[in-house]
């Protein structure tokens, strides 16, 4: 069936009337009333995914004049960003007696950033593209300062305003010289152009890697990952939950759409670059984790590891390493998005994100230590935990393309990380408590810590769906 | 004695110039209202090439591009300039340099 405008985009205007009922209630309720607010806009998105299932009926197709693209891909990302933004709508509420004013507004925003990341799944045009992904940036620099009594708040969004708009105005000069050497700026019609094996042409390349760097910036890549662990300290934690998982699935998404999906045939030209940074920010997130003090700091470093596995399936190229992707982000999303609330849920009662303070968590709340245990065990790649399938397949990837240096700086990595996750469990159940007092966990984060273990487990146990969505993303786009 | 017409090599040339006058702003300058400053000079740049190529193909889509590249800019430098009155407001600073509460 072909998709009308009503039809094709009902995701987004769903979204965008939510936003509009969101604006409403917050000018017609009161202050007090604000968590009811956050319960609304996350029962709101949960209509996303039927609308999302049945839209994939459909088949693939271009709507808007060629702006915006209906596909798998698309709306498998659409998923995963829908399930994030729930989540963490779920988590905000602990950060409510954090934020001076405006709670109404925060959860505009995150919603805000949705749709920027609806938008970006869906767009077949550079100018769709840009201003998408600056609508989830210039949202996230709002989200980032919401601490606004807080100096560590202020001064993550302003390096984060000032590195991230650095970013993307390289990755704007890029796609001026990609329009310059094509020109047009419609992504099909730049595919149609290069035959496979084809060499690029200088300014197409040029622009192609300042592109390349633009993206690398949001997906927390070395050499653009200087922001991540500042960003991630200060910010409040819905946010960096939100950023390291949504921000973070955006800037790989768009890394497909640009990367592989239009320059395949010429993968020489580029993919022993993206090797090599694979490799390096693997081995800078995971050796830079090992002395922080901070676990949001920690979680940062930890970020920008995964980043590195992610790009090896980037730069292989195949079927199997963006099937791997798809895979990774998916299970990534529920293990980051546990630890979150984990800390989420502990920093609303102690006040403190020092790893120190979490000694003897298995005492005061054996439920927060266990699922943090869990989450950390997935982070890491354990086995029967859905993190380690979706490493097992990157690896997997790495190897068949013949990148088995890459594979084995992967495999030696997962070690450095497992001892940087398990001081963490040390500290939780071997270290005695200075406070014996026990941690009350509220209902929505209990809730969302359930969803996610049940999904860290069951992806890792059963991955026959998930795997298969993976591969059904990539090869209808 | 007359000028050459100003042709495609010219303006790239020019918006190459910008951009990295406004890269170099963005890494060497530590007050912070200079470094919104160099980072429009670099959005601006884009601008120029995105014009440039826009007549030398003959289609209008890079024009079309630069209004979208403004309405962001004017958005990006209006939270910015926001953030900067927190900042200085609550810590007195305007300078990079002293931004350090998280190691940077």
């Amino acid at each position: 069936m072909t998709p009308s405008l009503l039809t094709g985009l009902l995701p987004e205007i769903w979204l965008g009337l939510l936003f509009t009922l969101l604006l409403v209630l917050d000018l017609a309720w009161k202050e007090e009333r604000s968590t009811a607010l956050g319960m609304v806009a996350a029962a709101g998105l949960l209509p996303v995914f039927p609308v999302l299932a049945w839209q994939a009926g459909m088949g693939s197709h271009e709507l808007l004049g060629g702006m915006y693209r209906l596909d798998l891909l698309a709306l498998f990302f659409k998923g995963i960003f829908t399930a994030a933004a729930i989540l963490v709508l779920l988590m905000t509420r602990e950060l409510d007696k954090t934020i001076p004013r405006g709670h109404g507004e925060f959860y505009l925003l995150i919603l805000a950033a949705t749709f920027g990341m609806f938008l970006a799944a869906s767009s077949a045009h550079f100018v769709m593209l840009f201003v998408a992904l600056e609508l989830i940036s210039i949202t996230f620099y709002v989200l980032t300062t919401y601490l606004q009594n807080n100096v560590n708040s202020l001064e993550a969004g302003m390096k984060y305003l000032v590195l991230g708009s650095l970013a993307s105005g390289i990755l704007l000069y890029g796609i001026a010289f990609i329009y310059g050497a094509t020109g047009s700026m419609q992504l099909s019609r730049i595919q149609a152009l290069y035959s496979a094996g084809a060499p690029l042409p200088v300014p197409l390349l040029f622009g192609l890697f300042l592109v390349i760097a633009g993206l690398l910036f949001k997906a927390a890549a070395v050499p653009f990952h200087f922001w991540v662990p500042d960003v991630y300290q200060g910010a409040p934690t819905p946010v960096t939950a939100f950023l390291s998982v949504g921000s973070k699935s955006a800037g790989f998404l768009v890394m497909f759409r640009v990367i592989q999906e239009l320059f395949i045939g010429q993968a020489a030209q580029w993919a022993p670059l993206l090797a090599w940074l694979a490799a390096l920010t693997i081995l800078y997130g995971n050796l830079g984790a090992i002395p922080q003090r901070n676990i949001k700091r920690l979680m940062g470093y930890s970020s920008i590891g995964h980043a590195g596995y992610l790009l090896i399936g980037i730069a292989v190229a195949s079927r199997l390493g963006s099937t791997a992707v798809n895979f990774y982000l998916a299970s990534y999303l529920f293990t980051n998005l546990a630890v979150f609330l984990v800390i989420a849920a502990f920093s609303k009662v102690t006040g403190s994100d020092e790893i120190k303070a979490y000694a003897g968590l298995s005492k005061r709340s054996p439920f927060l230590a266990a699922a943090m245990f869990i989450a950390l065990l997935s982070l890491a790649g354990v086995p029967p935990m859905a993190g380690f399938f979706g490493k097992f397949l990157l690896l997997m990837g790495a190897v068949s393309e013949g990148y088995i240096a890459l594979a084995l700086v992967g495999a030696a990595a997962v070690v450095v990380s497992l001892y940087y996750y398990l001081q963490i469990v040390y500290t939780m159940y071997a270290d005695k408590p200075e406070d014996l007092s026990p941690i009350r966990v509220s209902l929505p984060v209990r809730l969302a810590l359930w969803v996610c273990l049940a999904a860290m487990l069951g992806l890792g146990i059963w991955q026959g769906p998930l795997l298969h969505l993976s591969l059904a993303a990539i090869s209808g786009s | 004695m007359s000028l050459p017409p100003v042709g495609l090599p010219h303006l790239i040339g020019l918006s190459g110039i910008l951009f990295v006058i406004g890269l170099v702003g963005v890494l060497t300058r530590r007050n912070i209202l200079l470094i919104l400053l160099s980072l429009e000079l670099i959005l601006n740049a884009a601008n120029l090439a995105f014009v440039a190529f826009s007549r030398a193909h003959g289609d209008l889509s890079g024009q079309i591009m630069v209004f979208f590249v403004m309405i962001v800019a004017a958005a990006e430098v209006t939270v910015g300039l926001a953030i900067t009155v927190l900042l200085s407001r609550l810590a007195g600073k305007l300078n990079a340099d002293e931004m350090r509460n998280l190691k940077w």
